[in-house]
């Protein structure tokens, strides 16, 4: 859609205020949003926790700009975007996502977005962006500028499970806009999972995303203000043949290649995780040499019920996949008990500090 | 004056401690040119620090694999984030003898790399980092046990035969 088109739009509504619709499946992500549009916008915001959620509101009532997620269960923003293209009165769409892959910006561009914008957004690059696409401009007519209608609600209380959840999302997207841009392909991004877990149901998780296959593991430890955790990056050993073909490894698959294989992939997918991780959370980690876990075992042998020596972790986990190849990784951060209030304390400051 | 100073005395000891580190620190440039070559790189590899200096790393070990290490390398660059390098996957790095020649049990030295991208005031990579740990120990102990454990197995299916 062009910006003239944008542009009379909003102007027939010039009595109205311009109505917004926020679509992100995190709390977070929707309130920040919400937070940081321009003050002196006189805009009427609304909020879907998923794509078939800002669909239903869509068909019921008009809305001229929706902001969107890519990342979503039920239905994710690229699924959205289809679905738009069939109405009549679809609102511009500013994807505003984590995942910045070059090709996941080219793909809702292609599909009729008119922006994309990396999350987390600042209040003035998102002004700036309003601007540019004259969708919003700062001598708007003399409307009165409108006082902040919600004041800050304050007891708005996040659960660090949210908190965990968004924080990965972003340095998700990070680590697979790296592998993307290395090997030149597209990685689907799943939304993250966060659960305090035993250790029999790790086991169990993971016994489920690995199915029967064996499977072979990295295992990387990081430690910084008092929060500690490993991050395990879980291969199937069917994947093997694909990752090689992927890297241009033409040589008979040995041993040393998947070594080299696995310890190569879990550079590129946990090494800018984590610097996104720690830049959110501003910890400059130390961290371990990555530790070759197991080759061809089961998620049994690698972690072992009865030898563990921890109770509960709290697990956050990604699924990888790339996209035309029959490859699927599993990334798992497993945060230490002890670490978990401070860990808690520390994300409720950062959604605080968030304007 | 006596800030420089201290300043000066800061960077010394600094030097000093990179110098002497037992790990192996290695700078290099875009063009593979060594930048740093510390203490223990010179004494494992015989190569002195002034030699060293401004060659390539490919002059100074030719027989290191040339398009396997460009890529590692290269991709620090360009992906501005650490690879890191088992010893499971490349036993011996460097061409380096062990540590301990006569209780130890291996002749060569085991090692794990890190090759760390650095970065410039203006947030550019002009230089990377390879850090050399020596993981003899670690790999031979590592070794011991499996070849113990594979021992147990035959033993235990010829009992059972």
């Amino acid at each position: 859609m062009s910006n003239a088109l944008n542009m009379a739009r909003i102007k027939k509504r010039v009595i109205m205020s311009t109505r917004v619709l926020i679509c992100d499946d995190s709390k977070i992500a929707r309130k920040q949003l919400a937070r940081i549009l321009p003050t002196d916008w006189d805009v009427e915001v609304e909020f879907a926790e998923d794509g078939q959620e800002a669909m239903d509101i869509l068909s019921s009532s008009d809305f001229d700009i929706l902001f969107l997620d890519l990342n979503m269960p039920v239905k994710d923003g690229y699924e959205t975007l289809e679905a738009l293209q069939s109405f009549e009165q679809a609102p511009a769409v500013i994807v505003v996502s984590g995942d910045v892959q070059p090709k996941a910006i080219q793909r809702v561009r292609d599909m009729g977005a008119i922006a994309f914008h990396k999350k987390p957004a600042s209040a003035e690059e998102l002004r700036s962006l309003l601007i540019s696409l004259k969708l919003f401009s700062v001598d708007s007519d003399d409307l009165q500028s409108k006082v902040v209608a919600e004041q800050q609600t304050a007891a708005e209380q996040f659960t660090l499970n949210e908190c965990l959840q968004e924080i990965s999302n972003i340095a998700m997207g990070r680590a697979a806009s790296v592998l993307a841009e290395m090997l030149n392909v597209f990685i689907k991004l799943p939304v993250p999972t966060v659960n305090i877990l035993e250790v029999s149901e790790l086991q169990m998780a993971l016994d489920y995303s690995v199915k029967k296959d064996s499977c072979s593991a990295v295992s990387q430890g990081y430690v910084g203000s008092g929060i500690a955790f490993e991050t395990l990056l879980i291969f199937s050993d069917s994947s093997f043949p694909n990752m090689a073909k992927l890297l241009g490894v033409t040589d008979t698959i040995t041993r040393e290649l998947e070594t080299e294989l696995l310890m190569d992939v879990s550079s590129v997918l946990v090494g800018p995780f984590m610097a996104a991780i720690g830049k959110q959370l501003n910890i400059d980690f130390s961290h371990s040499h990555p530790l070759l876990l197991g080759q061809h075992v089961k998620i049994a042998d690698l972690i072992n019920e009865k030898k563990a020596t921890w109770k509960r972790t709290l697990a956050v986990e990604i699924v990888y996949e790339v996209e035309n190849y029959q490859i699927s990784c599993d990334l798992i951060m497993l945060f230490t008990e002890d670490s978990v209030p401070t860990l808690e304390n520390l994300l409720s400051f950062l959604v605080e500090e968030d304007e | 004056m006596s800030n420089e100073a201290d300043g000066m005395a800061d960077l010394h000891w600094m030097f000093d401690m990179l110098h002497h580190i037992d790990v192996g620190l290695v700078v290099l440039d875009s063009k593979y040119r060594v930048k740093l070559w510390n203490n223990f790189m010179e004494n494992h590899s015989g190569v002195s620090s002034s030699i060293a200096k401004e060659q390539s790393l490919l002059t100074l070990y030719p027989e290191l694999d040339t398009g396997w290490l460009h890529q590692k390398l290269d991709n620090v660059f360009a992906l501005k984030t650490p690879i890191f390098i088992s010893w499971e996957q490349r036993p011996h790095f460097f061409p380096f003898k062990s540590y301990r020649p006569i209780t130890g049990m291996a002749n060569k030295m085991y090692q794990n790399v890190a090759i760390r991208p650095i970065s410039s005031p203006d947030g550019s990579i002009k230089n990377i980092c390879l850090v050399v740990y020596d993981v003899t120990d670690i790999a031979t102990n590592k070794m011991a046990l499996s070849a113990a454990n594979h021992k147990l197995r035959r033993l235990s299916q010829a009992l059972s035969k």
